[in-house]
């Protein structure tokens, strides 16, 4: 848009690693929506596909913006490895006032590992830590590193990969404005790591 | 119904072009070769308007070898579309005035973008997002009956999502000091523009959102009443201002 931006945009380009648009599993419940930087977001919550509703009361889901941080909570539960069986282990003891009728699915919680995808620039992989049915926390174990330039674009990009995964997912949008960076490999890592899940 | 669904990247103008598209009458090889149109046209857009190619029309305009009348029909347009921007944004947004003669590259992109639209509607792809480096051009809504959120992440803080905006159809741009500092002129002045720190605009025309990100740059509050014009009364702005962490929006 400025004159000159489309030059120094190259940045996203040679790293090749951007932005996760669409993450709408329909089993993020987004409900608790949360605040980004002190601006609302909770506009965007309502859209959610799915209602959730036992995960909304199981436990104040981590704001996206502590979530990068991985939640206590959620690496204690990833030990246990249990994707879906321990309905009762995940969500604590639930009162269940609001939501009488369980889910059909229990919220899922643990780490995750999405398979290494092969990019024109270096391999990617992404990890995530799911606690309750959302991304508390996302990752890259792999990311093209292999020079200097892709070191630095990667260092750039992959913090904002991992907001935009957990905020992709709380916020369920589907799109950043602003300046963006595009990467299939990260999305691709992060869709196996998402079907690991169960999500 | 099931939509079949294709993302994909093109490469171009310096930067990364997100495409995702999906349709409900279309299958995904269908919109794959949809999708192939678009890159060759933002491939030939890149070559005819790029400000970084020696030998592109622009630059060639630039420098005096030709004029616009020998330029392709593309590029006499978005001349045309620039010089009706300048007028709407009363010369907030001026891409005659810039260092090396005439720029559209403020322009350009969400034109294009709306072009790439409307070329893969035609081929039967309903629900379009195109993301070229944060600006978007949009259509149809993510699937039917919703619309797109798209956060617009914070002008300093990359791993912030600031606003999020929820548009089925339209463009949205944003505008200010990301990547690098400012590097908008004031054309009133000549002098770094002192507006705002970042402001975002949506409406239906992406060259229309491009041109007003970029005058709100310039103009700050002082281009509110832009807003007030009937030419432009579909359009919105969010607008973050220079020196406080302060937000308005029409």
């Amino acid at each position: 848009m400025g004159a000159k931006r489309f030059l120094l945009i190259a940045g996203g380009t040679v790293g090749g690693l951007g932005a996760v648009l669409s993450i709408t599993p329909p089993q993020f419940g987004s409900a608790s929506g949360g605040t980004l930087g002190g601006n609302t977001l909770s506009g965007a919550s309502a859209a959610t596909t799915a209602p959730a509703p036992a995960q909304t009361q199981a436990a104040p889901a981590p704001a996206a913006t502590t979530a990068a941080t991985p939640a206590p909570a959620a690496t204690k539960k990833s030990t246990k490895k249990s994707t879906k069986s321990t309905t009762t282990a995940t969500t604590p003891a639930a009162p269940a006032t609001t939501a009488p009728a369980a889910p059909a699915k229990a919220a899922v919680s643990g780490t995750f590992t999405g398979a290494t995808q092969q990019t024109r620039f270096g391999p990617v992989q992404v990890q995530i830590t799911v606690s309750n049915g959302k991304i508390t926390a996302a990752k890259a174990l792999q990311y093209p590193n292999n020079d200097f330039r892709s070191q630095s674009i990667s260092q750039q990009a992959i913090p904002y990969l991992v907001q935009e995964t957990i905020a992709a997912q709380s916020a369920n949008i589907q799109g950043v404005g602003g300046a963006s960076y595009t990467s299939q490999g990260w999305y691709d890592s992060l869709v196996s790591a998402l079907a690991k899940a169960g999500m | 119904m099931t939509l079949a669904r294709v993302r994909a990247e093109i490469e171009t103008w310096g930067t990364i072009i997100f495409v995702d598209a999906s349709s409900s009458t279309i299958n995904e090889s269908a919109i794959q070769s949809s999708i192939d149109k678009v890159r060759d046209f933002l491939y030939e857009v890149d070559e005819v308007f790029s400000t970084y190619k020696d030998q592109s029309q622009v630059s060639r305009l630039r420098r005096g070898e030709i004029k616009i009348v020998d330029c392709t029909p593309d590029l006499q347009e978005v001349w045309q579309l620039c010089h009706e921007a300048k007028l709407l944004t009363d010369g907030y947004f001026d891409p005659w005035c810039v260092e090396g003669g005439f720029d559209p590259s403020g322009y350009v992109k969400g034109w294009a973008s709306d072009r790439a639209i409307s070329m893969m509607k035609t081929d039967g792809v309903e629900h379009i997002q195109i993301n070229s480096a944060g600006d978007l051009s949009l259509a149809g809504g993510h699937e039917p009956g919703k619309p797109w959120s798209i956060g617009i992440r914070h002008p300093e803080d990359a791993q912030t999502i600031v606003k999020v905006f929820e548009i089925a159809d339209g463009a949205i741009a944003t505008s200010g000091t990301y990547e690098r500092g400012s590097h908008i002129k004031d054309p009133h002045t000549g002098l770094i523009a002192i507006g705002a720190r970042s402001a975002t605009v949506y409406g239906p025309n992406g060259g229309v959102a491009d041109a007003l990100a970029t005058a709100l740059i310039v103009a700050g509050k002082d281009g509110a009443y832009l807003f007030q014009k009937p030419e432009l009364s579909e359009y919105h702005c969010w607008v973050i201002e220079r020196h406080s962490d302060e937000a308005w929006a029409i």
